[in-house]
């Protein structure tokens, strides 16, 4: 969906990207993580054809964005990290202005309005200025402005940034049914623990370069025993559906496959075989640990 | 319906301002009506009103239609909205203004009516366009400051609203008051005065010229849009632009032979109209320096393009300001060839004899365009500001201290060569600093 090759962009008295090159698989959600600074939001303008590349090129779905700027807005929704909205204006009137604004048929706008709103759960406000919404609201409005006319590719920065909690979770179900219409999606943000719920791959930037990423396969697991078992590895690499990533006598971090149903299965096998298991969860650290590691090696590599 | 003209109609013209406005507009001009004699027309309140709602009013609107949507950071969706350069701007020009233009609208009647009674119906409708193409030509020219303040990206908006209303307001009334300029200058007070030896008619010129000025206007703003949309400009409309202001100002020769004596300087028709076109050609490269963003990375990229010998490519993104120097540069050159291969002499004075303070002047502004440029890299925000006080020092502080050693800071006529020789190491000076400074990148 996305093809960015050495990619460079300046500021005045800096570079604030230097020779970025990747690829964003289509219908994916990518998380962009990576320092303050680290040149995350200049690349998010730059695939948005908001901003010139000093050098390289951005291709969103084929199209160059030094070349057809205006082609690849068509294609994409954006909401930056600070965003504002029509305060004076309803959320129908947002919504329809957003729609009309991106060229969508008079007879057309209505449905879209309507569908923008559904998509972000704003079908009960639609009537209420967009100045009385409360932040977690207004962020949905801005993502359904982004959004209302049907593009391949949203590209968010910072979309959880001042968000409760509760917000966060319809956030991150948000992005998920997104994705699974068929949208691809980019998301810069800090919270790494909660990138882990809807990302399906990770592209760490560093200090103007790409310094590590990865595609998660799956909810990783955390299993520790109480009593040592030097049979713990071998057992867990004969289960169907289980890819080992890290595993002794004493504990292991598997990557497993099947859901909930997957997971009681391994938990319930692991009992039957005679395990001590003492810790049985969700592994939240993981992606922190990876993008620790990685960034790590970057900055030695750059040192 | 064009999707930022709706927008703004939903913001500015609510039931509840229109029906305040309708009730001011009336009010006040009812009881003018009313007055006794010795008080302002109902038709002179109508007119003051009409220039402080539309250009006044309606400058600082037009002016905030694009910064405002920076500063509540709405302006990155306009952009990536699919919205073409001349819609979006015609909707913010009379979308934004569209609840002073309705007050405006409310004025016109008492003010055309009584033209159309007392002189018939040409001269009210005369009057009634260059009423409203005052007002589009203000807004315009405000809307095209404002575009180009933006891409400076600073954040003194108050400023910058306020820059946009004093160049919209000037513009509308310099163009306005030229006619009635020149033919107070003309020595009968005639209802006639010459433009390129042609004798016209100073408020049919003035109705020409505000209908062109006001169209070049419109093409600037779409051209700045078509820049904030990313589109690519091409330097030709400039240099188009460029062309025509030198060709009508250089239509004045008439007027400034015969306010420095006459005969003299009409024998030099040609090169007068040069020099004329020469100087509005230096005051556009002074116009934008101080407007467009000088941006040190453009610079490197225009640089490194011409280094690798792509000179086609840079010249097709040179800034406007970049094309005004060079035009004021190759105007000066000409008129100096001009001096040196005329045999006669001007204002007892061989033509000649002009050509080293004519370059000297050269050198100067080259410096302070370099100033800009320099002084652009030490601060984004206060730059510009910077060297407008830095030639204020330059041109008007100095002079009155430096006694003798004027010629270093201003061109001189008794010693041409010592002023000529100091302007260029001014400029070249500059120039190397300022290139330093470009080319120094931090990381």
């Amino acid at each position: 969906m996305i093809k960015i090759r050495d990619l460079v962009f300046e500021y005045p008295t800096s570079r604030a990207l230097d020779g970025v090159s990747l690829d964003v698989a289509p219908q994916a959600i990518t998380a962009l993580v990576g320092p303050n600074g680290a040149g995350k939001t200049t690349l998010l303008r730059l695939m948005a054809a908001l901003d010139t590349p000093y050098a390289g090129s951005v291709a969103i779905d084929g199209l160059d964005t030094r070349r057809e700027p205006r082609e690849v807005h068509r294609k994409l929704g954006y909401l930056p990290d600070f965003f504002g909205l029509y305060d004076g204006l309803s959320v129908r009137r947002c919504l329809a202005y957003a729609a009309r604004a991106h060229d969508l048929a008079a007879p057309d706008v209505n449905t879209a309005v309507t569908e923008a709103a559904e998509s972000v759960g704003l079908t009960d406000r639609l009537d209420q200025a967009a100045g009385v919404l409360s932040r977690g609201l207004r962020q949905r409005l801005a993502i359904a402005q982004a959004l209302v006319h049907r593009p391949k590719l949203l590209l968010l920065d910072e979309p959880a940034a001042g968000l409760d909690p509760a917000a966060r979770r319809d956030l991150s179900r948000l992005l998920i049914s997104l994705r699974d219409k068929g949208i691809t999606l980019v998301v810069s943000s800090h919270i790494l623990a909660e990138l882990e719920d809807y990302s399906d791959h990770m592209v760490i930037i560093d200090h103007g370069h790409v310094a590590g990423g990865t595609a998660f396969k799956g909810a990783q697991l955390y299993i520790a025993l109480a009593a040592p078992d030097g049979k713990l590895k071998d057992f867990l690499a004969g289960q169907a559906g289980i890819e080992i990533l890290q595993a002794d006598a004493s504990r292991a971090r598997v990557v497993c496959k099947g859901g909930a149903e997957g997971r009681a299965s391994l938990l319930q096998t692991l009992m039957g075989a005679g395990f001590a298991v003492s810790d049985f969860g969700e592994d939240r650290h993981a992606l922190e640990e990876l993008y620790f590691a990685q960034l790590g090696q970057s900055g030695e590599a750059r040192n | 319906m064009n999707p930022e003209f709706q927008r703004n109609i939903w913001l500015e013209l609510t039931p509840a301002r229109l029906l305040l406005m309708t009730g001011f507009v009336l009010f006040l001009i009812a009881i003018f009506s009313a007055a006794p004699p010795g008080f302002p027309s109902s038709s002179a309140v109508a007119t003051a009103l009409y220039y402080f709602l539309v250009v006044l009013w309606g400058t600082r609107t037009v002016a905030l239609s694009v910064i405002a949507e920076i500063r509540e950071r709405t302006w990155d969706f306009q952009k990536l909205s699919a919205i073409p350069p001349f819609t979006l701007m015609w909707g913010k020009l009379f979308g934004a203004t569209s609840f002073t233009w309705f007050g405006g609208i409310l004025c016109l009647p008492f003010i055309v009516y009584p033209v159309w009674r007392g002189e018939g119906p040409l001269p009210a409708a005369s009057e009634l366009a260059i009423l409203i193409l005052q007002g589009v030509l203000a807004q315009s020219v405000s809307l095209l400051t404002s575009l180009n303040l933006i891409r400076r990206q600073h954040n003194y908006w108050r400023l910058d609203a306020f820059l946009c209303q004093v160049m919209g307001i000037a513009a509308a009334f310099s163009v306005y008051g030229i006619s009635n300029l020149l033919s107070f200058g003309s020595q009968s007070q005639a209802m006639s005065f010459s433009w390129w030896g042609m004798v016209l008619e100073p408020h049919r010129f003035q109705f020409f010229s505000l209908l062109i000025f006001t169209a070049w206007a419109l093409v600037g703003c779409t051209r700045a849009m078509r820049l904030e949309l990313r589109f690519a400009n091409g330097p030709f409309v400039w240099l188009a632009f460029l062309a025509f202001l030198g060709v009508y100002e250089a239509g004045f020769e008439s007027w400034f032979a015969l306010d420095v004596g006459g005969a003299p300087l009409a024998a030099h028709a040609a090169a007068l109209r040069l020099g004329i076109a020469d100087l509005a050609l230096a005051f556009s490269a002074y116009g934008m320096v101080f407007l467009e963003p000088k941006d040190p990375v453009h610079f490197r990229w225009l640089i490194g393009e011409a280094r690798s010998g792509r000179i086609g490519r840079a010249f097709l993104a040179l800034d406007c300001w970049m094309l005004s120097f060079g035009a004021t540069i190759l105007c000066t050159l000409v008129l100096a060839l001009a001096f040196w291969r005329d045999p006669g002499s001007v204002a007892g004075e061989p033509a000649a004899s002009l050509i080293l303070p004519l370059l000297a002047a050269l050198g100067f502004f080259t410096r302070d365009i370099a100033l800009f440029v320099l002084l652009r890299t030490w601060s984004r925000e206060r730059g510009d500001f910077a060297a407008l006080a830095a030639l204020a020092v330059l041109y008007v502080v100095l002079p009155q201290i430096a006694g003798p050693a004027r010629g270093l800071l201003l061109p001189q006529m008794t010693a041409p060569a010592i002023a000529l020789i100091a302007a260029w190491m001014e400029a070249a000076g500059a120039w190397i600093w300022a290139l330093a400074r470009i080319q120094r990148r931090a990381g």
